[in-house]
């Protein structure tokens, strides 16, 4: 092993992957200390490391009546979508796990295809319908349509949760007198509940980060924090950079959040395939 | 017991429905609206079949679109899958358990981050006077200007950058997480026939792992069509249209510059059709 230890190429290579996880995070902890930046520290042909902190941009940003709006937009419309894949989602999952018929397959593949749609293809024929029914640029429109994402989603992910759940547990209920309904509810649920609520946190992630879709839908009520922090850009020539880096750290934090479920998952993922 | 039960259709047909209505209306509306002339402007309108879809065919910006993003998908597909490699194998040659652990927690924060931003993220670190990734050059050459983004011959890859940055630093994870599954014994036995350590993952650990790699591959064209964040909050399509894929000109050709709603529509339909075509048998080839 020692010689191992001496060779440049060891060295060499964990030069590369210890750059590569400084490229990981600066660029976001930069981000951040912009953000707590005066404009005169963030326009600088050298980049300054030693400031003077200012929570000026923070505040304005939590002052804004247009960022809380989009802030109260983005947690209501991906909270309730969520609602809607768990409550649709789950049960599907469970029935095409633990049911198989010859259209299981069918059904995986025509819920994964949902996810080839492109989503200018989507929006673009939404945006007539919901001007049509008078519903453009309300929360039901995009909840609606979010939907369709968190439940594919989180059927997709919850079909290998639900078949990662031993057999023999659920068969052992049935011979105890539970009926299927209850053996979904009372063993499957809670056994599998790790793996589901890493899918669950991911189907949640996916609709916060929600761009394009968004951005057709809604013309001014209905704006979600993505897009009123894509507009904050858009001021003109002077470019408040750092209530735009606040904006970019506020927008940011939700999903950040998820980072020790959504790691978890992925181990539990591959620790299935494991075994 | 499990045969009789009426679970299965309780718990399936409903979501399925669901599923098929909200998928279903608006495909099928896409392709209505692009056999019209519907436009944002004027609320009447008429059926013109497919002259929409003839004049794109004679729409260079269109043909300039489809090239863009046949481009953008190649250079983020092939990046990703050489940086995830890569780092995989980096991880698994020369990292401890517990470094191991380290980098996987960080390399999975990029590709949480909302598209957006990300885009701001790098967009800031582009600048060419105030940037940091541009202060290393800046610094060097004394003080010259490099702008990656507004550049035609650059813009694309400075973009396909940030994707990379998300995608492939994730997709590094997984590639660990995969050849950390494979069993000791092939590798030992590379070993004991002195082959080098390159090798060793060249014709053994890879060639092992061809089947989960082009799933992951798979997965990432099918991300790679989801450029339109990245590219409307850093270039908007521009400098020209050296980055104007086949969604952002729909967009701006159906929102910001005249509101053809149906000629829009026409285009997304011709996505739609290209990539459900060519992923169907993409997949089956995978599962095959």
């Amino acid at each position: 092993m020692k010689q191992y230890r001496m060779r440049p190429g060891r060295l060499i290579a964990k030069a590369v992957l210890a750059l590569a996880g400084f490229l990981a995070v600066f660029p976001l902890v930069w981000t951040a200390l912009n953000a707590l930046k005066n404009n005169v520290d963030i326009i600088t042909r050298v980049p300054k490391v030693i400031f003077t902190p200012t929570l000026a941009n923070i505040g304005y940003i939590l002052g804004r009546d247009s960022v809380l709006t989009g802030l109260y937009n983005s947690i209501v419309a991906c909270g309730s979508a969520v609602l809607i894949g768990i409550v649709l989602g789950l049960p599907a999952a469970y029935a095409v796990a633990r049911y198989p018929n010859r259209f299981a397959g069918d059904i995986q593949f025509f819920v994964l295809s949902l996810r080839f749609l492109p989503p200018v293809a989507v929006a673009i024929p939404l945006m007539v319908i919901w001007l049509q029914v008078g519903l453009y640029d309300t929360l039901p429109a995009l909840i609606v349509t979010y939907s369709l994402l968190t439940i594919s989603v989180i059927m997709w992910l919850a079909i290998p949760a639900f078949q990662g759940v031993p057999k023999e547990i659920e068969e052992a209920a049935f011979v105890d007198g539970y009926g299927a309904y209850s053996v979904f509810w009372r063993i499957a649920l809670p056994v599998a509940a790790r793996s589901l609520i890493g899918a669950i946190a991911f189907s949640f992630v996916l609709v916060w980060n929600e761009f394009l879709i968004a951005l057709m839908l809604s013309s001014s009520n209905a704006k979600t924090l993505p897009i009123v922090a894509s507009e904050l850009s858009q001021q003109g020539m002077n470019v408040p950079w750092g209530i735009l880096n606040a904006s970019v750290v506020l927008l940011s934090l939700p999903p950040l959040l998820f980072l020790g479920i959504l790691s978890g998952f992925l181990n539990s993922v591959f620790r299935q395939k494991n075994n | 017991m499990r045969r009789r039960s009426s679970l299965p259709a309780t718990f399936l047909v409903p979501t399925l429905a669901i599923l098929l209505v909200l998928s279903m209306v608006p495909t099928l509306y896409a392709i209505v609206i692009a056999l019209q002339n519907r436009e944002l402007s004027t609320p009447g309108y008429s059926w013109v079949w497919f002259s929409n879809f003839a004049d794109l065919f004679t729409d260079r910006r269109f043909l300039n679109a489809v090239w863009v993003s046949v481009k953008w998908e190649i250079v983020t597909v092939v990046a990703t899958m050489v940086v995830a490699i890569g780092l995989g194998v980096l991880m698994f040659e020369v990292a401890s358990s517990r470094m191991r652990n380290v980098y996987c927690l960080l390399f999975i924060i990029p590709v949480l981050l909302p598209r957006v931003s990300a885009a701001f993220v790098w967009k800031f670190a582009y600048h060419p006077l105030y940037g940091i990734a541009t202060y290393p050059y800046r610094l060097i050459t004394g003080g010259l200007i490099f702008d990656p983004l507004s550049k035609p011959g650059t813009a694309l890859f400075a973009v396909a950058s940030v994707d990379v940055w998300q995608w492939g630093l994730f997709f590094a994870v997984i590639v660990l997480k995969l050849l950390e599954t494979l069993p000791p014994q092939p590798i030992e036995a590379a070993r004991l026939d002195h082959a080098k350590r390159w090798q060793i993952h060249a014709y053994v650990t890879l060639p092992m792992l061809k089947a989960p790699l082009i799933s992951l591959m798979f997965v990432k064209m099918i991300e790679s069509l989801r450029s339109f964040d990245l590219i409307y909050v850093m270039t908007r399509g521009g400098p020209g249209v050296a980055t104007e894929t086949l969604d952002m000109y729909a967009f701006s050709q159906g929102f910001i510059e005249s509101g053809k709603v149906s000629y829009a529509s026409a285009m997304a339909v011709l996505m739609m059709i290209a990539t459900v075509i060519t992923f169907t048998m993409l997949w089956k080839r995978v599962q095959a």
